[in-house]
């Protein structure tokens, strides 16, 4: 086909939607650096992007935007407001110790255990983040009532698990995160309560093998040495 | 009339702010620079866009939210490739939304397989780079959203079908219990118009 033919699969062509034969014959061109398929490639990118802008704007909730600042490493999700629960029920606790300390240390106990639920670090998840050899796995795509997020992987510094819509725990219970080689048993990889919104993250440090999957489980607060549920949610590298 | 004019014009506008800024060479440059304030400008720039298209194509709320970190998350992991002196921001970040959305839609109703990795090739942040002065204009995007109104109620099904459920013409024949030829025609043909509603714009 001439440069002119495939003049009218462009845009299909960066949509993804163009048939394996189509496809190969625009690559064939591209890949030749004409000038004119090039020009049709730009042309079509900006089509699709024009067309793709004309969507009916929708106001998206204020909670978004912290969380996408947190999945970055930015921000913490949602954790503003637990600051200011934190804050005040620290004062109340404060107060509350005077006149009943039993009680009061354990609400203290119960905030303490608020606050580890955000317990990575921005830097940590930034630091991850940046590292070029860090890949990315996600996981919950297509599930009717999907927990989702990604696992990213450094072999060299371990595991950050980023995830969100996960469902409040039994009581007694706690998500445990697995590293399972091909071929060998799920190995312990941390354990980790979802926060109020039900995301959370979890990392494991350390040297990790670059092709195993990663699944979470649910199991009893104190841990598992091995899974003893189902797999939850999981992704392979 | 004249008041959706108005609001028309608004929000062209505000698309126009949306999709190239004078200011994208820098923010992408901060943002490399891995700049927290450049990812909060990012995201206060195209944030309701990408969650309005992604909600257009996925019409789940819950579901639009994560895809939404998705497409920030992968815009920030990717930036590194993106040319900073050349590239245009506002397209990459939306072929990165409508990719995710549609991902998303292909997982759950068991469509293809492969088609992720082929997303992913198609939205290589180098690809987003020298688009002409005007590509991307008012003027483009007014004339743009005059042509798909003038179209006829097929090509605007296909149309819609392609950017916006990401079926093949293959899938579209099925979905509309149509010839294949009669869909492939419909589809190059409204894209036709689009294209040279476009053209003629950029020879005003």
């Amino acid at each position: 086909m001439t440069c002119n033919d495939l003049r009218d699969s462009y845009e299909l062509y960066s949509l993804g939607l163009l048939d394996d034969e189509e496809k190969r014959e625009i690559e064939a061109h591209l890949e030749r650096n004409c000038a004119i398929c090039q020009k049709h490639l730009k042309d079509a990118l900006a089509v699709n992007a024009l067309m793709l802008s004309q969507t009916p704007e929708v106001v998206p909730p204020s909670r978004l935007r912290r969380r996408v600042l947190a999945s970055v490493g930015m921000e913490r999700a949602g954790w503003g407001w637990v600051a200011a629960v934190v804050a005040a029920c620290s004062l109340i606790v404060t107060l509350w110790i005077s006149l009943e300390k039993r009680t009061a240390d354990r609400q203290i106990t119960e905030l303490r255990g608020m606050l580890r639920q955000g317990n990575v670090g921005e830097h940590v998840i930034l630091d991850f983040l940046n590292q070029p050899e860090t890949r990315q796995a996600s996981f919950g795509q297509g599930q009717p009532t999907p927990p989702r997020g990604n696992f990213f992987l450094n072999p060299r510094m371990g595991v950050l698990l980023i995830a969100s819509n996960l469902p409040a725990l039994p009581a007694g219970k706690t998500y445990e995160m697995w590293v399972i080689p091909k071929g060998g048993a799920p190995s312990p990889a941390g354990r980790f309560r979802p926060g109020p919104e039900g995301t959370a993250t979890h990392i494991l440090t350390g040297a990790v093998d670059s092709n195993v999957t990663l699944a979470v489980t649910v199991e009893p607060e104190s841990g598992s040495p091995a899974p003893t549920s189902s797999v939850l949610f999981a992704a392979g590298f | 009339m004249f008041a959706s004019l108005i609001s028309i014009s608004l929000a062209l506008a505000l698309l126009q702010v949306a999709l190239v800024s004078r200011d994208d060479g820098d923010l992408a440059r901060r943002l490399r620079q891995r700049d927290a304030d450049a990812m909060r400008e990012l995201y206060d720039r195209y944030g309701r866009l990408v969650y309005s298209l992604i909600l257009r194509i996925v019409r789940n709320s819950a579901a639009a939210e994560d895809l939404v970190q998705e497409t920030f998350l992968r815009i920030w992991n990717r930036m590194q490739a993106f040319d900073q002196e050349r590239g245009a921001l506002g397209p990459w970040v939306l072929a990165v939304a409508r990719n995710r959305a549609i991902d998303y839609l292909r997982s759950t109703d068991a469509r293809m397989s492969a088609g992720a990795l082929e997303l992913d090739h198609l939205e290589h942040p180098g690809r987003f780079c020298d688009f002409e002065d005007r590509a991307l204009s008012l003027d483009r995007a007014q004339r743009l959203k005059g042509a798909f109104e003038k179209l006829t109620p097929q090509q605007k099904t296909v149309v819609e079908l392609a950017y916006y459920e990401g079926l093949s013409q293959a899938e579209m024949a099925e979905r509309m219990q149509q010839p294949l030829g009669t869909v492939k025609t419909w589809v190059r043909s409204a894209l036709k118009v689009l294209r040279e509603q476009l053209a003629e714009a950029a020879a005003v």
